[in-house]
């Protein structure tokens, strides 16, 4: 695990780092005021953050607008990005991520009239990536790997993670869902995840 | 402690997926803080939660949209940069951190507030003082200007055309005494006294321009240890030609007409 950790941090210094030095460029550019500097970040991200807001939301309406409103706090909020606590391509995709599964969940819930769960989650809340995350998160033949990971794993595994990860479910929602234990739940999305970064970790060098 | 890592352990990834419940969290967040082992896996888990994003089939949004974010942000106003410095993005951070975050930025603003309150203090009694200062000034410049102005009248009345002399002789009670008025009606009296006794507490001595129809006081006397002294009095301009000048002894702050003891009198004479 040493090992491993000591391949995240330092793993990849090339063209991630470089992107990320460039995006903090267009961020700065951005806090001053220079929509310029918007322009650029959304030449290198929006593609990645309308699909995961399309993927989420499976429309294209909705996807854009999310988008949209990702850009637009972007340039709201450039100020408030914080380096130490992950990419500005992972910041960009927690929002996305954030803006999209409130979306979703405000359409599935208000149509069936049910009352949503008053467990206090807040995608608000959601934890940012880990700094070590962001240099693994860049590069795009790392998005196929961890698909292929992901498509590899056992129904359960996968279904878990993505029904949290896309939908926002939590593990008890989860369980409902699948008519599964909440003990088979927890494990197999922690099995299932634990499978995921394995498949990150084999293709450090 | 075992025990609940043994229970605890298995929501690492919920939490690396950020889909644990408040009450969840709040007991894993509690754990992680003492748990090396789960603090690592965190670490690990959240390294392939954050690959999920990239994990999505690649989808071009259509070229107009890219139109549409540039025009909604050129319409908007810029970013401001104060509060964006000011304002953190707390996503991520506990609640009890938060709550905690926000207890140290009061007690800081509350230390700040206290501290300008003293400040504000501080100043207010430097003003009062300057304050106090500025009125001493204007008294003395005023006591300087009355004193400037008599000894210019008490000079004037030297001068006068009309300048009447009245020498004072001492009375019974202080026959050593010696005095000596010169009066102008328009310029007022110099009243000049040698070998007066000293006061008794509670005493002042008091001058009177005697007429024809009454004394009339001219003001007050305090004599200097040696019994002496010299003092300019305004006299009103329409008083009747004095038939006399007196000095009684009379209590403290005079009295409307004479009621002691003479000590002094006298009658104009020609210079």
């Amino acid at each position: 695990m040493v090992i491993w950790l000591f391949a995240a941090v330092v793993g990849f210094p090339g063209r991630s780092s470089e992107s990320q030095a460039e995006d903090q460029q267009s961020l700065q550019r951005v806090a001053a005021g220079d929509a310029g500097g918007l322009g650029a970040l959304y030449d290198r991200h929006g593609r990645s953050v309308y699909s995961l807001a399309l993927r989420i939301l499976g429309d294209e309406g909705d996807a854009e607008e999310v988008t949209q409103d990702v850009f637009a706090q972007a340039w709201r909020r450039a100020g408030q990005y914080d380096a130490a606590r992950g990419s500005v391509a992972a910041w960009l995709l927690v929002m996305a991520r954030t803006r999209a599964i409130d979306r979703f969940r405000a359409r599935r819930v208000r149509p069936e009239g049910r009352v949503q769960d008053d467990d206090g989650l807040t995608l608000q809340q959601l934890p940012a990536t880990s700094p070590d995350a962001v240099s693994e998160m860049m590069a795009a033949e790392r998005g196929v790997r961890v698909r292929r990971a992901l498509e590899d794993l056992p129904f359960l595994q996968r279904v878990a993670i993505e029904l949290a990860y896309f939908e926002g479910l939590s593990q008890r929602e989860i369980a409902e869902r699948l008519e599964q234990p909440l003990g088979t739940v927890k494990t197999r999305m922690r099995l299932g995840l634990l499978k995921l970064r394995d498949a990150l970790v084999e293709v450090q060098p | 402690m075992s025990a609940a890592h043994d229970e605890l352990k298995h929501d690492a990834a919920a939490y690396a997926l950020g889909v644990l419940d408040a009450a969840e969290r709040t007991a894993f967040e509690a754990h992680l803080a003492t748990c090396a082992e789960c603090t690592a896996d965190v670490r690990q888990l959240r390294l392939a939660a954050g690959a999920l994003a990239h994990a999505v089939p690649q989808v071009s949004p259509p070229p107009s949209l890219r139109a549409r974010i540039m025009g909604q942000v050129s319409f908007a106003a810029p970013p401001a940069a104060a509060s964006a410095v000011v304002v953190h993005d707390r996503r991520g951070l506990p609640a009890w951190l938060q709550i905690a975050a926000m207890l140290v930025v009061g007690a800081g603003i509350f230390v700040y507030a206290q501290r300008m309150q003293a400040r504000v203090s501080n100043l207010e009694a430097q003003l009062q003082q300057a304050q106090a200062q500025v009125a001493t000034a204007d008294r003395q410049t005023a006591e300087l200007r009355t004193v400037a102005f008599r000894a210019q009248s008490a000079m004037g009345v030297f001068a006068a055309p009309d300048v009447a002399r009245i020498d004072l002789a001492g009375q019974a009670v202080a026959q050593a005494a010696r005095a000596r008025a010169l009066w102008s009606r328009q310029r007022g009296m110099v009243f000049t006294v040698a070998n007066l006794p000293a006061l008794p507490p509670g005493r002042v001595y008091q001058v009177w321009v005697v007429t024809a129809q009454a004394p009339v006081s001219a003001g007050l006397l305090t004599p200097d240890a040696s019994g002496g002294g010299s003092v300019y009095f305004e006299t009103p301009v329409d008083i009747l030609p004095p038939v006399a000048v007196a000095v009684t002894l009379e209590p403290a702050g005079g009295v409307p007409a004479p009621t002691g003891e003479r000590y002094l009198i006298g009658t104009p004479s020609a210079l």
